[in-house]
């Protein structure tokens, strides 16, 4: 007990807490900034993490974490687009209530509510970490072996709006994690003879690509700030009120994520929409709830914050990530070299303490400055897209690149850039693909361990039929209630074209097949059998797609099933996404000819310029701010960045040449 | 601190062969880098990190000193590209681990580096210790009851990594029912082992110590073995911090009923050499001039007096073997170059476990 207090006086001294308050302010910048999250923050941090010492870059990792889904309620409340994903059902009470001019009151609610979940969701954590030695010895290979298999069935049928893509996407993440050394044989598989992909594509980069470059894509495509308007009206006073008044259901809620985060695999996406669903079935009065009332952004905000708590407990103790901002949280775990498992309840509770107490004072700390700074954090929400995006693009290639210094990562990033872009207007989840890519080794590797240590008697043993229970119950609770609204692409244009999309990914297991069908059968017989299931899924989702087409044509009902719901569902419009895309191929070859540091310069300013001559002296300000960090961070962190041809015809300083 | 110094003074005897320290030699104002072929977290780059600051307190005209991270490929990328830019100037540097050594010892196709031709500044050595459960043997150190096992269970991450040695030990005794379960790091090697789900594990020096030895002390754990300090007269001698742990050889004898000779004495000495003596080791490039190289190894000489790092090598690096001189360029050779005799028994272990991966 008194590391536990140790931990907390060590958190506040000032190298540590600078870190803190380094990361929440990061944290409570992406959230406000629709679609970016928890996740690409991590990934554009995470290849400088390892330079600091591991209890300063837990801090800001986890502070990082923690605030997104408080700040996130800016876009939700003022402009009604959620800020990260958590914060979808926030928007149905929430803006109507800022349309009615209670804006305020519905934040402040909001703020305290996030808090208070957040901070009990750290209780919790302290609770299952005090009690969670004797659970880690009784996880053997078996259980942890269906740990991930339910992980993934859950997290492929619930984060997508159709159940067969949602799974079909988890296994394209197992088949692209197969890449690479064969662990059992050191025998490569589909590396094309190249160095690069035997360790397989960074985890950061796949990250990036999948979850950043969409939303900067997509943003482009906009071509809108993110808001115009903006109102901060109400009484701030009356919001917190209004939490007091409503502490059960605070409490209620708040449980509610928690559980539901620890659950491996449920993570973010849904947990706000099961508060929701909760407070409609228990409120007496549900007349208003959809239309402005408080309670409707109650619910969903003390749970979404509540659920980082309940979703770092399969992170530590087993390593085995709730939600796709978790997968590089254990990422950046590995970094700086911590262990999840049963050294962090026992050699290294130093630092399970650290993380616990970073999480309740990120909470804190987070809804604090939102209350505080309201007004100008609120102004945020409109920087026009025209300067986000370039410095956005800038950022992540230069992320990117970090990642062991290596140019094949920008083919990388532009590639799982663009299946990403596919993916997210398509209706494919792409949380179930990158948690597939990261869980993919381990499972491989579990499969084989389980079976040389128990055989298949392991599926009798009381953990496993417990955890088969677990999942059983979870699925079909959640599968009866339909969550959010789906959108169905009318076009018979788009309707073709995702039919045509869902066949493009069989071309996937058929390569895999190939490349792995002549090596020994312990480095073919997981690809193999994944490629095959693989295989049936897109087929199965290839086939209703064709029906449910058919069917719109002839005027007939669609059969409502779980096979065919949501089953053409998208968000945008893929071809004007793909002509933007072309920015960060622009982007490229200006790094190819004159290095990331000039080259960022350039794009920045004549992104901007191009397209506001009123901006044209705040480019010129951004771009010698950036080359100054730049310079700053190369002689701090001897970084490199990457040199580009011209620096082979003129001399430069070692920082812009690249040595 | 005193485990520190007690290897540390029993290495020294290696060390101060040769000391002609040049004054001519001096790197003020300049900038040394090491390229650490392993990512920033890694054990490589921490060890050296931790030896950065006295080196630039103690290298002449105290330079600055970076660490150049370039990992990729377990080690070859990084090797390769240092073996592809070196410059014998004595301010660019590699940093190895045992995977190094393996990638070349193992004749991997992609490996350009050659460490032989190196010169060699410094060899941090570790120990691998071998302990089993209480439930499975009743007096430590007694293999007797594990060879009358029809499966005695233990963690192996890959077949071409080092932990192919683990695969040659357990051959090597004898040992029949001992089988790797692949894909597992030591640290998820260690918690199945605690889960009762593998019969025998092992651990580095410090894991060791923090983490085996509690277990032996209460009686949960029974310790086996470790693989054995080799002496600079060629003994194999007993880890200085456990005096009671039998090393491989011991073993050997004790199960064989004769003493370790020949070609296996031979593949001993090599795999001692990879995985003990050079387990992390720093090279100047081909060519670098004597005076130089002297002005590194007289460096990590005074380094190694020094109280502040004494002090902070015990909690930081744990007791560590080193070796600093000409000696070391024998141990290099003989780590980074298998004879046909090792590598035969090398393969004949994996193909007793019916791993197909094979040394070419």
């Amino acid at each position: 007990m008194d590391l536990f207090f140790d931990v907390l006086g060590a958190l506040f001294s000032f190298d540590h807490f600078v870190f803190l308050i380094a990361g929440i302010l990061l944290g409570l910048t992406v959230g406000i900034l629709p679609g970016l999250g928890g996740t690409t923050a991590l990934a554009i941090l995470l290849p400088f993490v390892s330079a600091f010492e591991p209890a300063s870059a837990l801090a800001l990792m986890i502070g990082v974490l923690a605030p997104t889904t408080t700040s996130d309620t800016f876009p939700a409340v003022l402009i009604g687009v959620p800020g990260t994903a958590g914060s979808q059902a926030t928007v149905l009470d929430g803006y109507p209530m800022a349309k009615r001019g209670e804006a305020a009151r519905a934040l402040s609610a909001a703020f305290l509510s996030s808090m208070i979940g957040g901070v009990w969701g750290a209780i919790i954590l302290t609770f299952a970490i005090v009690f969670a030695k004797p659970l880690i010895l009784a996880v053997g290979f078996g259980e942890q072996f269906l740990l991930i298999v339910l992980a993934l069935i859950m997290v492929g049928a619930l984060t997508g709006a159709n159940l067969v893509k949602g799974l079909a996407s988890c296994l394209i993440g197992l088949i692209i994690g197969a890449v690479g050394l064969a662990q059992i044989t050191a025998e490569p598989r589909l590396t094309f003879g190249t160095l690069y992909l035997i360790e397989g594509v960074p985890l950061v980069v796949v990250g990036m690509g999948l979850f950043a470059i969409p939303e900067i894509v997509s943003l482009l495509q906009s071509k809108a700030s993110i808001t115009e308007k903006l109102q901060l009206k109400g009484q701030w006073l009356k919001g917190f009120r209004d939490v007091v008044a409503n502490w059960f259901l605070v409490f209620r809620c708040s449980t509610i994520g928690v559980i539901v985060g620890a659950l491996p695999g449920l993570g973010g996406t849904v947990v706000d929409w099961i508060a929701y669903s909760h407070l409609r079935q228990t409120a007496r009065d549900t007349a208003n709830i959809g239309k402005g009332d408080i309670r409707g952004v109650i619910a969903p905000e003390s749970a979404n914050n509540a659920k980082e708590g309940g979703a770092l407990i399969p992170t530590i103790l087993f390593g085995i990530p709730g939600s796709g901002n978790k997968v590089l949280l254990l990422g950046g775990f590995l970094l700086v070299g911590i262990q999840p498992g049963i050294e962090m309840v026992t050699t290294q509770l130093d630092l399970t303490y650290t993380i616990i107490w970073s999480l309740a004072i990120a909470n804190i700390i987070g809804a604090a400055i939102c209350i505080v700074l309201a007004r100008p954090m609120s102004r945020i929400t409109t920087v026009p897209y025209f300067i986000l995006a370039p410095v956005l693009i800038a950022l992540i290639f230069f992320a990117s690149y970090q990642v062991g210094r290596d140019w094949n990562n920008f083919a990388g990033l532009m590639a799982f850039g663009l299946l990403g872009v596919i993916m997210k207007s398509y209706g494919w989840s792409r949380p179930a693909l990158l948690i597939g890519f990261f869980l993919s080794s381990k499972i491989e590797l579990l499969s084989y361990q389980t079976s040389a240590v128990y055989g298949m008697s392991f599926l009798w043993r009381t953990g496993s039929l417990i955890l088969i229970g677990i999942t059983v119950v979870t699925l079909w609770l959640l599968l009866k209630q339909k969550m959010g609204d789906e959108t169905q692409a009318s076009g018979r244009r788009q309707q073709m074209a995702q039919i045509r999309v869902t066949l493009g990914f069989l071309i996937l297991p058929v390569a895999m097949t190939m490349a792995v069908a002549g090596l020994d059968y312990r480095s073919s017989l997981y690809p193999l059998g994944v490629s095959a299931i693989l295989a049936v899924a897109l087929i199965v989702v290839a086939f209703s797609q064709i029906r449910a087409r058919s069917a719109t044509i002839n005027g007939t009902p669609l059969p409502q099933n779980f096979v065919m719901r949501g089953v053409f569902a998208q968000e945008g419009d893929f071809f004007p996404q793909f002509k933007e895309f072309a920015n960060l191929v622009l982007f490229f070859l200006l790094i190819v000819v004159f290095g990331f540091p000039i080259a960022t310069v350039i794009f920045i300013t004549t992104f901007i310029g191009l397209r506001s001559r009123r901006h044209i002296p705040l480019a010129f300000g951004l771009a010698i701010a950036l080359l100054s960090i730049m310079w700053v961070l190369a002689s701090l962190l001897t970084l490199q960045y990457p040199s580009g041809w011209i620096a082979t015809v003129v001399d430069l300083p070692w920082w812009l040449s690249g040595y | 601190m005193k485990l520190w110094k007690s290897v540390i003074s029993c290495a020294m005897g290696l060390t101060l062969s040769a000391g002609v320290a040049s004054a001519d030699v001096d790197f003020s104002g300049q900038t040394i880098t090491v390229v650490v072929p392993f990512g920033e977290g890694g054990g490589t780059s921490q060890v050296f990190g931790f030896f950065r600051p006295f080196l630039q307190e103690y290298l002449p005209g105290n330079p600055l000193v970076q660490l150049l991270n370039v990992p990729g490929g377990g080690s070859i990328r990084g090797a390769n590209q240092f073996h592809n830019t070196q410059t014998p100037d004595g301010t660019y540097l590699l940093a190895t681990s045992t995977s190094t050594i393996v990638n070349q010892a193992a004749r991997n196709p992609l490996v350009e580096y050659d460490l032989t031709a190196y010169e060699p500044v410094v060899l941090l050595g570790a120990e691998t210790h071998w302990f089993t459960s209480a439930s499975v043997i009743d007096e430590p150190y007694d293999f007797a009851p594990i060879l009358e096992r029809p499966l005695a269970l233990y963690a192996l991450n890959s077949p071409s990594s080092a932990d192919l040695f683990h695969v040659w030990t357990f051959h090597t005794l004898g040992i029949e029912g001992a089988r790797p379960i692949p894909g597992l790091s030591s640290s998820a090697g260690f918690q199945a082992f605690l889960r009762g789900e593998l019969q025998i594990s092992s651990h580095g020096t410090s894991n060791y110590l923090r983490q085996v030895q509690p277990g032996l002390e209460s009686g949960e754990f029974m310790d086996l073995m470790s693989f054995g300090l080799i002496q600079e007269d060629g003994t194999v001698a007993r880890m200085p911090y456990s005096p009671d742990t039998p090393t491989f050889p011991e073993q050997y004898e004790r199960i064989h009923g004769t003493a370790l000779a020949g070609d296996q004495l031979e593949a001993y000495r090599s795999i001692n050499a990879i995985w003990n003596q050079a387990s992390k080791a720093m090279f100047l490039p081909t060519g670098t001039p004597d005076d130089i190289v002297e002005v590194w190894r007289d460096a990590f000489r005074a380094i190694l007096e020094d109280p502040d790092f004494i002090a902070q090598a015990a909690e930081q690096l744990g007791p560590t073997d080193v070796i600093i001189g000409e000696a070391a360029r024998g141990i290099v050779a003989s780590a980074s170059i298998l004879s046909d005799a090792t590598i035969t028994q090398l393969n004949e272990a994996l193909a007793a476990n019916n791993f197909t991966y094979r040394i070419e």
